[in-house]
């Protein structure tokens, strides 16, 4: 992995069926709105040795006529809603809840995807850290954050090894004033 | 007689952790194409078996 700007890196990791799966939701999805993957396929990503069976995808909100062709554009590439089957249906769930897109003919892994809401939610979509792979680029939740968050909200061990890992691959990179302002807004 | 098995959570975490810190060592210090081969190897194989 090497670094092409402060927020932005280029692997040239192997991808594996799951970043595979993202990269094939995420150039549909980013034609259509402004988007961020937090949460644990953020560790994944950068080399946990785990796999997972939703990925988090933070979506800026969009109006019903742009979700509807963004939803087409997803069925037409093959993935389903698990959640309802009529745009509008997962337009209204979208609401107040996550919805998750899988292969048709498949149930995991899925995209868990909901539109921003909580302050950390638009923190994500502000400030993330693009990853050049050699089929793709990916907007992620930025490191500092992802930490803080597992650390201060999530806090289960898998949360706590992922953000360990975190730590120890950006060890020299990051601004560890900066987790511990996040950890403190985050508790508030 | 077999012994009473004891679960030591803590230890148990604590093992977690240091393999964490390990392995992300490992990646530190090897190519993307060595460590992302043996992640891919797990990640496919578990999609694969679900």
């Amino acid at each position: 992995m090497e670094f092409v700007g402060e927020n932005r890196i280029k692997t040239d990791k192997v991808i594996n069926d799951l970043d595979k799966f993202v990269l094939k939701f995420i150039r549909i999805l980013e034609k259509h709105a402004q988007y961020v993957i937090v949460s644990g396929y953020v560790s994944i990503f950068f080399g946990r040795s785990r796999a997972t069976e939703d990925v988090d995808v933070i979506v800026k909100r969009m109006g019903k006529k742009p979700f509807s062709e963004l939803y087409s554009g997803l069925v037409n590439e093959g993935f389903w809603c698990l959640n309802a089957e009529k745009p509008n249906d997962v337009f209204e769930y979208l609401e107040h809840n996550a919805v998750r897109f899988a292969e048709k003919g498949k149930v995991i892994p899925n995209m868990e995807f909901k539109f921003a809401k909580a302050e950390s939610d638009f923190e994500s979509l502000k400030n993330p850290m693009a990853a050049e792979t050699s089929i793709g680029l990916l907007m992620l939740g930025n490191i500092e954050l992802q930490i803080a968050f597992k650390r201060a909200v999530l806090c289960s061990d898998k949360d706590m090894e992922d953000a360990v890992h975190l730590e120890e691959i950006f060890k020299g990179r990051l601004n560890n004033y900066k987790i511990r302002d996040y950890e403190e807004w985050l508790k508030k | 007689m077999a012994e009473k098995i004891v679960f030591d959570r803590a230890k148990n975490r604590e093992e977690r952790l240091w393999f964490v810190r390990y392995w992300a060592n490992y990646i530190r210090t090897h190519s993307d194409k060595e460590w992302s081969e043996q992640q891919a190897s797990l990640i496919n194989s578990q999609l694969q078996n679900s």
